[in-house]
């Protein structure tokens, strides 16, 4: 049986109103055949983050290893990379989660460098949430990556948001050069796209998101599932290369 | 006896045929694009729909003098499951007027696309409007890509349909990711206007527009070969739509537009 990993699912009330508690995601997890699930703190209505992480990392200790969660933090304030570091240590969380959109930064930021300091030391992955115009283009995203080659960068959204694909080949590019980033399926245009990368890249520099719940988990792993590669280049996607990413 | 692809897929049994009603044929290797007629019709197939619209991926005047050519000669090959389309460019007045009309009398195609991404040309700009009242004037159906760009936001094409009222308009992708409220908004506010699902990656958006302007001006579509008609049909599925809203959804709406282009 192949393992299913859902690489991106929120976690707690959003400010933006689409939150999604525990039970919801373990329901979630059942009804999809998810078996490890990768759980980051929404955006808290009372834009708090401490207390939002502290949730994440209750529920993935008690989660018996289905849930694991990254840290969020935003690099505008002094206190990001000290929090980073209390996320991976204290709360036993794997990675780091920005985003761009959300809190309002680029990701080109010097600031940014501090945040990913802690896991480039610590071996740590950093999951960017990618596509947002001016903010975290594939690019952009990509011009992190290159100052920290020995740190795993993943773009939400295959790196792109544009409908016409007019992204695609600066992600395109942006994988060819820097071997340590890798996208996610997220509400990814173009299933081609994705069997593209696979082909000529690699499957294991894409990993399946749900993106729950402002995306509709159960619709998003049916590009995985259906994707048109080999049994193997799936289980990558579906599984493989969160697995490697994530160190499940 | 086995179910079809369809009915495999949750579409109801004895539904009848699914029209996906945005797709594309060509051959443009600078965008790397091979997509010749028969690869839409394997991917109907596969995903037990019938007939698809269908266009290139640029316009005329443009990078293929062929164009319609190519459009008209994969309808004759699958007469039986494509539709054609025109693809033009504004611009051009006098040679898209003349295209527009080989397309509609000469070639009976059913209907006009405008990709202001590619064109440059603003909806609410004359070129265009002039073009969409020709279209209007075969009664055939305007399609615009309608995503999160300049040019092709909701409530930009929202200004031609206001100017040119006797025109309908498909917003194709319902306003791609970041554009959907407003694309729903602009289809209440004018009954000229019709969403298409395509790549619009939230099912329940799609319910969210039958609920608010009826499903009367909801249509399937793939955008394929790219986007996977099989992917895209399961998400008009997981929108929840009765039996009756898929038949206006998945084939009745786009049959109705087409029924009325005047050749």
């Amino acid at each position: 049986m192949v393992r299913a990993v859902d690489a991106l699912a929120f976690l707690g009330p959003s400010l933006f109103g689409r939150g999604q508690d525990g039970p919801e995601l373990e329901r979630l997890m059942s009804a999809l055949d998810v078996d490890v699930c990768v759980a980051i703190a929404a955006r808290p209505p009372d834009y708090d983050l401490t207390p939002a992480n502290e949730a994440v990392a209750a529920l993935a200790s008690s989660s018996e290893g289905r849930i694991i969660g990254l840290v969020r933090v935003d690099p505008n304030r002094s206190d990001a990379a000290v929090n980073v570091q209390r996320g991976l240590d204290e709360l036993a969380l794997r990675g780091l989660f920005l985003h761009p959109g959300e809190e309002h930064f680029r990701i080109t930021d010097r600031r940014v460098i501090a945040a990913v300091e802690p896991c480039a030391q610590g071996g740590r992955p950093v999951v960017v949430a990618s596509a947002y115009p001016w903010l975290s283009e594939a690019l952009q995203v990509a011009d992190l990556a290159r100052r920290f080659p020995d740190t795993t960068f993943v773009m939400t959204n295959g790196g792109q948001f544009n409908i016409s694909g007019m992204g695609q080949q600066d992600v395109s590019l942006a994988l060819e050069m820097y071997p340590n980033l890798v996208i996610q399926t997220t509400g990814v245009y173009r299933q081609d796209f994705l069997e593209r990368v696979a082909s000529g890249l690699g499957p294991d520099r894409i990993m399946f998101g749900g993106g729950s719940p402002v995306f509709d988990a159960s619709y998003e792993i049916l590009r995985a599932r259906l994707a048109n590669l080999d049994a193997g280049g799936r289980e990558a996607i579906l599984g493989g290369t969160a697995s490697r990413v994530f160190g499940l | 006896m086995t179910a079809g692809p369809a009915e495999a897929i949750g579409i109801p049994p004895g539904f009848g045929e699914i029209i996906d009603s945005h797709a594309h044929v060509g051959e443009i290797p600078a965008l790397g694009l091979t997509d010749p007629p028969e690869k839409i019709v394997g991917l109907l197939d596969d995903a037990g729909i019938g007939r698809a619209v269908v266009m290139t991926y640029t316009e005329l005047p443009g990078y293929d003098p062929n164009a319609l050519e190519y459009v008209a000669s994969a309808v004759a090959k699958f007469p039986d499951r494509l539709i054609g389309y025109a693809r033009l460019h504004p611009w051009f007045e006098r040679e898209a007027a003349d295209f527009l009309h080989e397309a509609i009398h000469d070639y009976r195609m059913k209907g006009l696309k405008l990709h202001p991404v590619g064109t440059l040309a603003h909806p609410a700009e004359q070129a265009s409007l002039r073009l969409i009242r020709l279209a209007a004037e075969y009664r055939a159906p305007v399609l615009f890509h309608c995503g999160d760009e300049p040019f092709t936001t909701p409530l930009t094409i929202a200004i031609a349909a206001a100017r040119v009222p006797e025109a309908m308009l498909i917003l194709g992708h319902m306003g791609g990711y970041f554009h959907v409220d407003e694309a729903i908004e602009v289809a209440e506010r004018y009954p000229n206007v019709i969403l298409e699902t395509s790549a619009m990656p939230y099912p329940a958006r799609i319910r969210d527009a039958v609920s608010r302007i009826g499903a009367g001006r909801v249509m399937f579509a793939s955008d394929g070969p790219g986007c996977r008609p099989g992917l895209e049909l399961r998400k008009v599925l997981k929108a929840g739509l009765t039996v009756e809203q898929l038949r206006l959804v998945l084939r009745d709406n786009i049959v109705a537009l087409m029924a009325g282009v005047r050749h």
